[in-house]
């Protein structure tokens, strides 16, 4: 025991520098969201000293869209994260599950969607969503979202993980295709559910160009865009506060996020390595 | 079935009484811009004389007009500087707003495409004469013999000048600054005052800096006479005026004249904490500045000038610029929207004094020439440039992805990373591969 507490120690400390690390540059973003732009435009080591004000959050939550930008923010990744679980896990029951002509084709070609990026194919998806009439509308914030190859992924390997014994004492009781899967596989499919709702909801909610494309009039911009949209020019300079209480403000939904679904979100980053 | 067919009925009733009162109510027209959000203080405010900034003057200007049209709404789209994505998306979508702000240097690339509309005639019907533009704006806005805009300000670069630490270097002659007037001059008086204050005599952004250097290159090959966009869809930067421009700011670079390492929010920060005598940076810094000599125990405390860039070579005296102006997309809009858009164009043009206490520069004479513009603080020391404000060629596009290449290859040649002449052969392939594949 002599020799552990000493190297208990050690460990304890390099954590908490690696904790501080970490954290060094949120505290410091919440500390510069507390003094004013006039302040900080003389430098940021005034940060460390009094007065403090909560004017930069004021100035936020003074602008008549910003609860209007929240709401879209809301709907657009609820939706998104609903329409790619939904998706994700049919899809997902179906190549882990069903025989069909074409199926490992298919699978395929759904991996390589895991290869193309997004900015390949932003011009064509805006041409097409201006011809359907999709742009400033929440399908046009949440449609480009549901093509998840990345959910279907998971969720096929996750079913394939199933033993097929439980199914088959299913179907033996009488129950069909679509009970086994809707009773039995999915509620066994929760902890992968959980996590793949949770980075959709997380990488929807902080999405920004696709919304900067799409929606154009500010009464359906999201939270990001229209944070961004609110900034001075020089913001950096001039408004360094008002810049870093946004950065606090837009992230405090994420953060409730991950204090809520913690477990599933360290399970899941487990999962998927 | 008779409910669904009374429901039906409601909605139907509901939808007429709805777009009844659409057509009778004010016509909307959608205003896009930058310069930020500030509802917070001034979402309900019409008095734009209280305003400061631009994001207070623009909104307060805009609730005055609503206020004082009520039959018309401007609803106001407020995006990410400089906005022009979302600008292109909204066209490519065919739902553009009606009225844009954009810089006068950003016009041809959608005037040559017919993405903006001449507003010639729509100006003349409400009493804008383009002859009362200044020179400067004037240039910026026409395209092809057509006005594409109104303009709203011009902007250059500055001199600001601490001059705390230049008289402590004997460099002020009957109070004010003494400017270089060649650029050994420059050299010369730069050495002196470092040796007398022991601080860099410039404060440049140097760092991750997408225009300032460019801006400075343009300025002095304007005052060389450079023919350097001749053709708008070619740059010539092999050139000794070019050469003479990059070895001037490397030697001050070499020699430790001017600050190293800082980007726009350290240099800034470093002017106003008075670390050096000459900060280069636009006119939309004058009031930020003014306001820090006017404080006492400030470094600037009763020590501020600010004047246009010194004439350094003897060719002619000039300052390149660019400026803000009002785009209407081209669509199609109704007689009343098209008249109602025009109706805002000659109020923002009426309060164009209001508009220039941001710091910029007015874009019509009558404002120049008017004794409360020349009351604002410092204005007599910068009205030089309505004369001497210079914008690159009309039809160059692409100009501030033009900028950011110039800036790349600048920055490298004075921080010693390559030799001067590679950097502006450099540029100059760089710069036409990007106007030789333009659509």
């Amino acid at each position: 025991m002599a020799h552990a507490r000493p190297g208990r120690w050690i460990a304890v400390a390099a954590l908490a520098v690696a904790a501080l690390a970490m954290a060094a540059p949120l505290l410091w973003t919440l500390l510069l969201s507390l003094k004013s732009n006039d302040d900080l435009l003389r430098g940021t080591a005034v940060a460390f000293a009094p007065p403090y004000t909560l004017r930069n959050y004021g100035d936020i939550l003074g602008h008549s869209a910003v609860f209007g930008w929240l709401l879209n923010s809301t709907i657009v990744s609820l939706g998104v994260t609903a329409g790619v679980l939904t998706l994700s896990s049919l899809a997902g029951y179906g190549f882990a599950r069903l025989r069909f002509p074409g199926r490992d084709i298919i699978f395929i070609l759904v991996l390589f969607g895991l290869a193309i990026p997004e900015q390949s194919v932003i011009i064509a998806r805006h041409q097409m969503f201006s011809a359907l009439g999709l742009h400033n509308s929440y399908g046009g914030l949440i449609f480009p979202g549901l093509a998840a190859p990345f959910g279907v992924f998971l969720m096929t390997q996750y079913f394939r993980a199933m033993p097929k014994e439980l199914e088959e004492a299913a179907w033996l009781d009488g129950a069909s295709r679509f009970k086994t899967f809707w009773r039995i596989l999915l509620p066994l499919s929760l902890p992968a559910q959980a996590t793949l709702g949770i980075f959709t909801f997380l990488s929807t909610w902080n999405d920004y160009w696709w919304p900067l494309i799409s929606a154009t009039n500010s009464s359906m911009y999201t939270l990001t865009v229209g944070v961004a949209s609110s900034q001075m020019n020089f913001a950096q300079t001039n408004g360094l506060g008002f810049l870093m209480a946004q950065a606090v403000f837009a992230s405090v939904p994420i953060l409730i996020v991950y204090v809520i679904f913690q477990r599933y979100i360290v399970a899941g980053v487990r999962a998927a390595a | 079935m008779r409910r669904i067919f009374a429901l039906l009925c409601l909605t139907v009733a509901l939808c007429m009484t709805g777009c009844q009162r659409a057509a009778n109510g004010p016509v909307e027209i959608t205003l896009q811009r930058f310069f930020g959000a500030c509802d917070a203080q001034y979402g309900a405010s019409t008095d734009v004389a209280a305003a400061e900034g631009e994001c207070a003057i623009i909104t307060t200007l805009v609730n005055r007009f609503n206020a004082q049209n009520r039959d018309v709404h401007v609803k106001v789209n407020i995006v990410y500087w400089p906005g022009y994505d979302q600008l292109s998306a909204a066209l490519a979508a065919g739902d553009p707003p009606d009225l844009v702000t954009m810089h006068q240097s950003v016009i041809s690339d959608y005037s040559l495409r017919g993405l903006i509309e001449p507003l010639d005639a729509g100006l003349k019907s409400v009493g804008v004469d383009p002859t009362g533009f200044t020179p400067a704006a004037r240039a910026g806005v026409t395209r092809g013999g057509h006005v594409y805009a109104l303009p709203f300000d011009n902007w250059a670069m500055l001199w600001h000048v601490n001059m705390n630490l230049f008289r402590a270097a004997g460099l002020v002659h009957n109070g004010k600054p003494v400017m270089p007037r060649s650029p050994d001059e420059l050299l010369a008086q730069a050495r002196q005052f470092t040796r007398a204050t022991g601080k860099p005599y410039l404060i440049q952004s140097m760092v991750n800096e997408p225009s300032a250097y460019a801006r400075n290159l343009f300025t002095f090959l304007l005052q060389q006479d450079s023919d350097f966009f001749a053709d708008p869809r070619h740059i010539k930067l092999r050139t000794p005026q070019a050469h003479r421009v990059l070895e001037l700011f490397k030697q001050l670079y070499d020699e430790g004249l001017t600050t190293k390492n800082q980007d726009y929010t350290a240099a800034t920060a470093a002017f106003l904490n008075g670390q050096g005598g000459v900060y280069l940076v636009g006119t939309w810094m004058i009031g930020t500045y003014d306001q820090a000599a006017r404080q006492r125990g400030s470094p600037l405390a009763g020590g501020y000038a600010v004047v246009p860039y010194p004439q350094l070579y003897p060719a002619r005296d000039a300052t390149y610029a660019d400026g803000h102006s009002w785009v209407v997309p081209a669509a199609q809009r109704s007689p009343e929207k098209t008249r109602a858009i025009f109706r805002l164009l000659r109020f923002l043009k009426d309060n164009d004094f209001e508009w220039s206490r941001t710091g910029h520069l007015p874009a019509y004479a009558a404002v120049i020439a008017s004794a409360r513009w020349r009351a604002l603080p410092h204005r007599g020391d910068i009205v030089r440039l309505v004369d001497t404000a210079t914008p690159l060629a009309p039809g160059v596009q692409r100009q501030f992805l033009v900028q950011q290449i110039i800036s790349e290859e600048m920055e490298s040649a004075i921080t010693g990373q390559k030799p001067i002449d590679a950097a502006l052969a450099d540029a100059e392939h760089r710069v036409n591969d990007v106007l030789f594949n333009l659509l």
